[in-house]
């Protein structure tokens, strides 16, 4: 018993760390403007390519404008619509999974097939067509993500429905004489939940990446806009010179891909009520 | 009286007959035996009378409960009745309870739709309850996954005798426990029947649970009643091979040294 307590004590101490950390980055990307000195924007060619000083910590990129100020901001372009766009996904494929997966016959099999299709196409070539077709810009990209994205949760959703739909629990529920909805609420939904929270978490980073690629080759965010992945992009040419206008941008995607990857482990292992049970 | 009659109940799937031809009542406050293999089609039976069959059976027949045939009852209608008047007990115990809420949450529940009572009111009917079966009172807080099996089919009993209805569906709620368990959950249900009144129509296949505590007895073979009647005179005068052979079979202590036989399906 000893043992068990001080592993889920441990384990909880590494949850609050994780949601520290991830709470700073959050609150960093929304409160930046607050704390902001410099125009991420304003073009000052007499300061270009300086290195780190007092005024500029990280230095200034081509064009001579703060890269930390475009750094901190990007965190906010780049997270924001990555969790724009995840919520989005979210919002439009756990309905449409519910409904499959509780109505059943041919409403499920029509459902599914529509998923099915969109399922069919890798995403980042459906976002490179959606890019090619509606014109560049972050609004066209976010509408590729989602379309790509809801597909995962309402397959996740569905089959969870399903599988315990099934079980004794819910007969029992039935006979108690609660309505579908009431079963759907009180029974399966805190199911849900867990397992929509776990990949939405994971699917997070996948976003983040695919917003930060495609903005990198042009078709997402637009200049001059802080974009980390835009960012990259304009530091391309002076990889020799100013290697670090590089890689300030390729270590804040690959931390915040990280971070969303670990939270979602930590998340998958606290909603696994076998490994409760286990200890 | 008979407080439920089965009339010519059919079952069917997509291509077989799953239940035949089934008629059967069950008398007010007597505990009613179905006895039959793996397969007869027991518990869809139990399952037809409160419309709790998968989407992909049909039910045809008639199912009175009082003035009330259940075949034809709306969702809504059928609902009222289910918890209220007629309650079950399911052999998979760990299955029956939703992982994720407290035995307290699951006695809420049923409260909750059936009765207009009060937080405090509610908790102390269920804890009551909970000793009326044998429990601690603090099993109302506890996790389905902390309680041992008996425990939790005892939890199942009370929770479906706390409304009192007129009939509980016991679908062989001692399998799954090991013999001294289910011994205690029979003896349990025998002595709150005793209490409550309410029928039992208790559905197994081994006749030692019968043997005991059962009035009546029906045999049950390929969706079918075979042999029915009052408990003794299936038992110790069989007509059908079948449930001569089906006696025969059960181990038992006087007779150890005899062979034992199968029983052919």
């Amino acid at each position: 018993m000893e043992l068990v307590i001080k592993k889920k004590s441990k384990r909880r101490w590494r949850m609050t760390v994780l949601f520290t950390v991830m709470a700073t980055v959050l609150a960093v990307a929304a409160y930046t403007l607050l704390i902001l000195k410099h125009d991420p924007a304003l073009v000052n060619l007499g300061e270009r390519l300086w290195p780190a000083s007092m005024e500029h910590p990280l230095g200034t990129d081509h064009l001579g404008r703060d890269v930390l100020t475009r750094l901190l901001l990007g965190a906010q372009l780049t997270v924001g619509y990555g969790l724009l766009s995840l919520f989005a996904a979210v919002i439009i494929g756990v309905p449409f999974g519910v409904i499959a997966g509780f109505k059943g016959g041919l409403i499920d099999r029509i459902f599914m097939r529509i998923a099915d299709a969109f399922l069919a196409f890798p995403d980042t070539i459906v976002a490179i067509v959606l890019s090619g077709l509606l014109g560049p810009g972050i609004e066209n990209l976010l509408l590729a993500i989602v379309l790509v994205k809801w597909v995962n949760y309402a397959r996740l959703v569905r089959s969870t429905v399903i599988t315990e739909h099934q079980k004794d629990y819910v007969t029992v529920a039935k006979i108690n004489g609660l309505s579908s909805f009431g079963i759907m609420r009180k029974h399966l939904f805190p199911h849900l939940i867990g397992n929509v929270l776990v990949l939405s978490s994971l699917d997070l980073g996948k976003i983040i990446l695919l917003i930060s690629s495609l903005s990198y080759i042009g078709l997402g965010a637009q200049p001059p806009a802080p974009e980390w992945g835009a960012m990259l992009n304009d530091a391309r040419p002076y990889f020799q010179s100013n290697m670090l206008l590089m890689i300030y941008p390729g270590l804040a995607i690959v931390f915040v891909v990280l971070l969303s990857n670990i939270l979602g482990d930590y998340l998958r292992d606290a909603f696994d009520v076998k490994k409760e049970v286990e200890s | 009286m008979s407080i439920l009659s089965v009339r010519q109940l059919y079952i069917m799937g997509k291509q077989n007959h799953i239940v035949k031809d089934l008629s059967l009542d069950v008398q007010e406050g007597e505990w009613f035996a179905l006895v039959g293999q793996s397969g007869s089609g027991k518990s869809m039976t139990a399952m037809a009378i409160c419309q709790l069959l998968a989407s992909n059976l049909e039910a045809r027949g008639e199912i009175w409960y009082g003035e009330k045939n259940l075949l034809t009852l709306s969702s809504s209608e059928i609902r009222k009745i289910r918890g209220k008047c007629l309650a079950y007990i399911f052999q998979d115990y760990q299955g029956s309870f939703t992982p994720f809420l407290t035995i307290g949450q699951h006695f809420e529940e049923y409260q909750r739709t059936h009765l207009n009572l009060s937080k405090k009111a509610r908790c102390k009917q269920a804890v009551e309850a909970l000793i009326s079966v044998g429990l601690n009172e603090d099993i109302y807080s506890k996790y389905p996954f902390q309680l041992s099996g008996g425990q939790l089919q005892r939890v199942s009993i009370s929770i479906a005798l706390l409304l009192e209805p007129d009939i509980l569906i016991a679908d062989e709620p001692t399998t799954a426990l090991d013999s001294v368990s289910s011994f205690k959950v029979l003896q349990l249900l025998s002595k709150l029947q005793k209490e409550t009144g309410c029928a039992i129509l208790f559905i197994t296949h081994d006749l030692r649970h019968v043997k005991k505590y059962a009035d009546r007895i029906a045999v049950m073979k390929d969706g079918a009643i075979i042999e029915a009647g009052d408990k003794n005179l299936v038992l110790d005068h069989p007509q059908h091979p079948y449930t001569r052979r089906l006696i025969q079979s059960a181990p038992s202590l006087k007779r150890s040294t005899c062979r034992l036989e199968g029983v052919s399906g």
